[in-house]
């Protein structure tokens, strides 16, 4: 029994892959963008500038206090009211910037305000304009503090790319849905599915481990 | 060189400078001193801009300092500042962060910074530590390497916010005999300290702060000795017999 539907699962396995590889598409490229809007988001949200203070602020509370897969909605069935036509795949991957940016602003924001204000003012003592006070002297010494969380956030947004699953895209939760249609072996997809991601997750959770530890040291 | 006119700031409802008039001439030496919360640190800080002052005008070489339109990388380069907790950069080995700014601001070439970085260690006796981190190095070492990291820019003048505040007592010398030099060489120097040893040395004028007041300004020896003000006779006795 069991053997059997092993088999079909053999069968449709290269359905899975296809899955994933969309599923590792969606987390790659959302990782980067929400990587760079974070950061930038992140600078805004620690600096002196009030006004940009509080704007960031504003999009960091509403994004952090809705669920994910209702900000999925906003941006693929609303967005379409106003005249904004997108397909799911680019609706995916803007809802994920929108959410992963948020997260990664206040981790980034965090690392910049641990920095002591001696550190600004020697900097600027020196000369330096804003920007060159970040690059060297500032961000090196916060990426201390900004790494662990923020390769424990990337594990986060990898798993939280199978909510895009709501809109349509193919990507393996996605697939294992539309296996269970087929197989009735419900325990045995979705287990298959779970460990596929895994297998993407784990090498993050263990590198976020390690530069927990090391950049304690 | 430096001039403050009615200088008036404020924290909140706190008068940090009341009303700041003064005149630094170049190559002077001013040693600034007052308890603390008097507004000294505050006073040399206005000079680089590091604090906005909201009434008056601060004249550094001619240049109104708190004007919007004042290019203060060219102001801050002629401007050395060293600060009581050094604020090395622990990221970066001695070397660069001497370094840093004549890079990154006077756009020099790597050689070339580099060489004038390896003069100004030489000038505060450490050469040889040039590749070790900051925390590799004892409280005096590291507000030499500040005080290197400050010369680097050959500025007309330098500011010294309690230098030796923070130092153990056996490392205290060291840098005061790095500034003793410093004032031999001609530099245009304001030193908050209560060393007041240095100060008899080397000041040419000793200021006394109280509350963001000018209380007292006078040659070292007529401030010692003989004293304007109660408020001036109190703090002395206190910093003399402590």
């Amino acid at each position: 029994m069991i053997s059997f539907y092993f088999g079909r699962l053999m069968e449709i396995f290269p359905f899975f892959l296809k899955g994933l590889w969309m599923t590792s598409k969606i987390a790659f490229i959302s990782l980067v963008t929400c990587t760079l809007i974070g950061f930038i988001l992140g600078i805004f949200r620690s600096s002196d500038s009030t006004i940009l203070k509080r704007l960031v602020g504003v999009y960091v509370a509403f994004v952090r206090g809705t669920p994910f897969v209702v900000q999925i909605f906003i941006v693929f069935f609303i967005l379409p009211e106003w005249g904004i036509q997108l397909e799911a795949f680019t609706a995916a991957l803007l809802a994920m910037a929108i959410m992963g940016s948020a997260f990664i602003c206040e981790i980034v924001a965090g690392g910049i305000n641990s920095i002591p204000k001696g550190q600004w003012e020697a900097a600027t003592s020196s000369g330096l304009n804003g920007i060159q006070k970040l690059r060297l002297v500032i961000i090196p010494q916060a990426m201390k503090v900004i790494l662990p969380p923020l390769v424990g956030q990337y594990v986060l947004l990898i798993k939280d790319t199978s909510v895009v699953s709501v809109i349509g895209i193919m990507e393996l939760t996605r697939v294992g849905w539309v296996t269970v249609v087929r197989i009735p072996e419900g325990l045995m997809v979705f287990t298959l599915v779970g460990f596929l991601y895994f297998i993407i997750s784990y090498p993050l959770i263990l590198l976020s481990n390690y530069l927990e530890k090391r950049m304690a040291a | 060189m430096i001039e403050f006119k009615n200088v008036n700031k404020w924290f909140d409802k706190l008068h940090v400078l009341n009303d700041i008039n003064l005149k630094i001439p170049k190559g002077e030496v001013l040693v600034i001193c007052g308890p603390s919360g008097s507004g000294k640190s505050t006073l040399i800080r206005c000079i680089n801009r590091l604090e906005k002052i909201q009434q008056g005008q601060i004249i550094v070489n001619d240049i109104p300092v708190h004007d919007k339109s004042t290019n203060l990388t060219k102001l801050r380069a002629e401007i050395g500042f060293v600060f009581q907790q050094f604020h090395l950069y622990p990221h970066m080995t001695v070397l660069q962060n001497v370094m840093l700014a004549p890079v990154n601001v006077k756009k020099l070439a790597k050689a070339k910074a580099e060489k004038i970085a390896l003069e100004k260690l030489e000038q505060v006796g450490l050469t040889e530590k040039s590749a070790a981190y900051p925390a590799q190095l004892s409280g005096g070492q590291q507000q030499r390497v500040a005080i290197a990291r400050g010369l680097v820019m050959s500025p007309e003048i330098m500011l010294f916010d309690e230098p030796t505040s923070a130092l153990d007592p056996e490392m205290i010398g060291e840098v005061l005999d790095v500034m003793v030099n410093l004032v031999s060489e001609g530099m245009t120097m304001c030193v908050v300290t209560h060393e007041m040893g240095f100060a008899k040395k080397v000041a040419d004028r000793v200021l006394f702060m109280d509350e963001g007041k000018i209380v007292e300004i006078g040659n070292p020896t007529d401030f010692f000795d003989n004293p304007q003000t109660d408020r001036a006779a109190e703090f002395i006795s206190k910093i003399l017999t402590h």
